[in-house]
C-alpha cells in the first residue's frame, strides 16, 4: 500500500493541473478585471493619437521590442521581444474624453501573462520620458 | 523530549514519504509560476542599440522614405507580413537555411567522443530560421517639440527565430553593427535612387 501513495499523489496532482482549459482561455487569476485595467493602463494629458502610438512604439524598440503589427484605426500596437525569454505585448490608445488618451498594455513571458504591476509602471514610465508627458492612474 | 517541545520535526517511519510529498507539492507549484526580469527598463546597453539601429535621413519626405526602405528589404527577399504607414511601421520576415558548418562539425565531435566514453549526447543543431525586421520611420523632432520636415530616423531591428533539429525553438535579437551599418548602406543608396526617381 504505501508505495502506491506517491503514485497516487503524482497522478492526482497531474489530473488537477495548475488551471483548467477555460481558466487559461479566461486567464482567471486572483485578481478582478477591475484590478488588472487599473495597473495595465494610464491617462496622457494629451488628444494627439499619432503622437502617442509613435512614442509607444520608440519606446517599444527602445527596450528592444520588433514591432509585429500596428493599427492607427484601431490605436493598437503589438511587439516582441527575444531574449533568452520571448515577451509579447499589445499596446492600444483610445480616446478619453476629448482631450486625453487612455493607454493600456497587456504582456506575456513566454507562455505566461505578466502579472506584475511593477513591470507596467516600467513600461509607463518608459513611455512618460519618451513622451515628455505625465501618465496618471486611474480608468 | 523533541515531541513534547515541538521545535523539531518528528521523526516518524512514514517521513520520508511526506518529504516525497512535499517536495512534490513545492515542484507543482513552482511550475506554474516564473519570475521575470526587468523587461521594461531602459538600460544603457539598450540605448547603445538604438545608436545602431538607427540612422537620420534628410531632404526626402516620409512617404518616398518608407517606400524607399520597402524596397530594400524586398532587394534583401523579405516578404512583407505587415505595414501602417500612417505611423511609419513596416514588418517583413523570410524563411532561411539555418545549417552552419562549424556547429554540425562541433555537434560531430561531442557525439563520437561521448558515444566513446558509452553515454553518447546528440547536440541538436540549428536546421531553419524564420528571420524578423521590424523598421520605423519618425519624423525629427526640432528643440520646440516640432515635427521637422524632410528629417527623419529610420530606425531598423532584426530578429530571429531558429528551429533546430530537435523541434525546438531559439530566438535572438540580432546584434551585430556591422549588419546594421550594411543594411543603412543600402537604405541611402536606395533613398539616393527615390529621389532620382530611377
Amino acid at each position: 500500500m504505501k508505495p502506491l501513495f506517491p503514485v497516487i499523489l503524482v497522478c492526482a496532482s497531474l489530473l488537477s493541473g495548475c488551471a483548467t482549459t477555460n481558466q487559461r482561455v479566461l486567464d482567471l487569476g486572483d485578481e478582478t478585471q477591475l484590478q488588472k485595467r487599473s495597473y495595465q493602463s494610464r491617462i496622457f494629458e494629451t488628444a494627439d493619437k499619432e503622437k502617442v502610438l509613435r512614442a509607444i512604439i520608440s519606446t517599444l524598440q527602445d527596450l528592444g521590442f520588433v514591432i509585429d503589427r500596428a493599427d492607427f484605426m484601431l490605436g493598437s500596437i503589438s511587439a516582441t521581444k527575444q531574449d533568452r525569454n520571448q515577451i509579447r505585448i499589445t499596446v492600444s490608445v483610445r480616446p478619453k474624453g476629448s482631450d486625453r488618451m487612455l493607454v493600456r498594455a497587456n504582456a506575456q513571458l513566454n507562455i505566461s501573462p505578466i502579472e506584475d504591476p511593477k513591470q507596467y509602471q516600467d513600461f509607463f514610465s518608459s513611455l512618460e520620458k519618451s513622451l515628455f508627458l505625465t501618465a496618471h492612474a486611474g480608468e | 523530549m523533541r515531541e513534547k517541545y515541538g521545535i523539531l520535526p518528528t521523526i516518524r517511519p512514514d517521513s520520508k514519504v511526506r518529504n516525497l510529498a512535499t517536495l512534490l507539492i513545492a515542484l507543482l507549484l513552482a511550475g506554474c509560476v516564473t519570475t521575470p526580469p526587468d523587461i521594461f527598463v531602459v538600460t544603457s546597453e539598450l540605448q547603445q542599440k538604438r545608436q545602431i539601429e538607427t540612422r537620420r535621413y534628410e531632404g526626402i519626405n516620409e512617404a518616398d522614405l518608407i517606400t524607399a526602405c520597402a524596397n530594400v528589404l524586398q532587394d534583401l527577399g523579405f516578404n512583407l507580413e505587415n505595414s501602417e504607414t500612417k505611423l511609419g511601421v513596416i514588418t517583413a520576415s523570410k524563411e532561411r537555411d539555418a545549417t552552419h558548418g562549424g556547429e554540425i562539425a562541433g555537434a560531430i565531435v561531442v557525439g563520437i567522443l561521448t558515444t566513446l566514453v558509452g553515454a553518447p549526447i546528440i547536440i541538436p543543431t540549428g536546421r531553419d530560421q524564420t528571420i524578423r525586421v521590424a523598421l520605423v520611420v519618425r519624423p525629427v523632432i526640432d528643440s520646440n517639440g516640432k515635427a521637422m520636415t524632410d528629417n527623419h530616423f529610420v530606425r531598423v531591428t532584426f530578429q530571429r527565430l531558429v528551429r533546430r533539429t530537435d523541434n525546438t525553438v531559439f530566438g535572438e535579437t540580432l546584434n551585430d553593427p556591422k549588419l546594421y551599418q550594411d543594411f543603412f548602406e543600402k537604405v541611402s543608396k536606395s533613398v539616393f535612387l527615390e529621389a532620382q526617381k530611377i
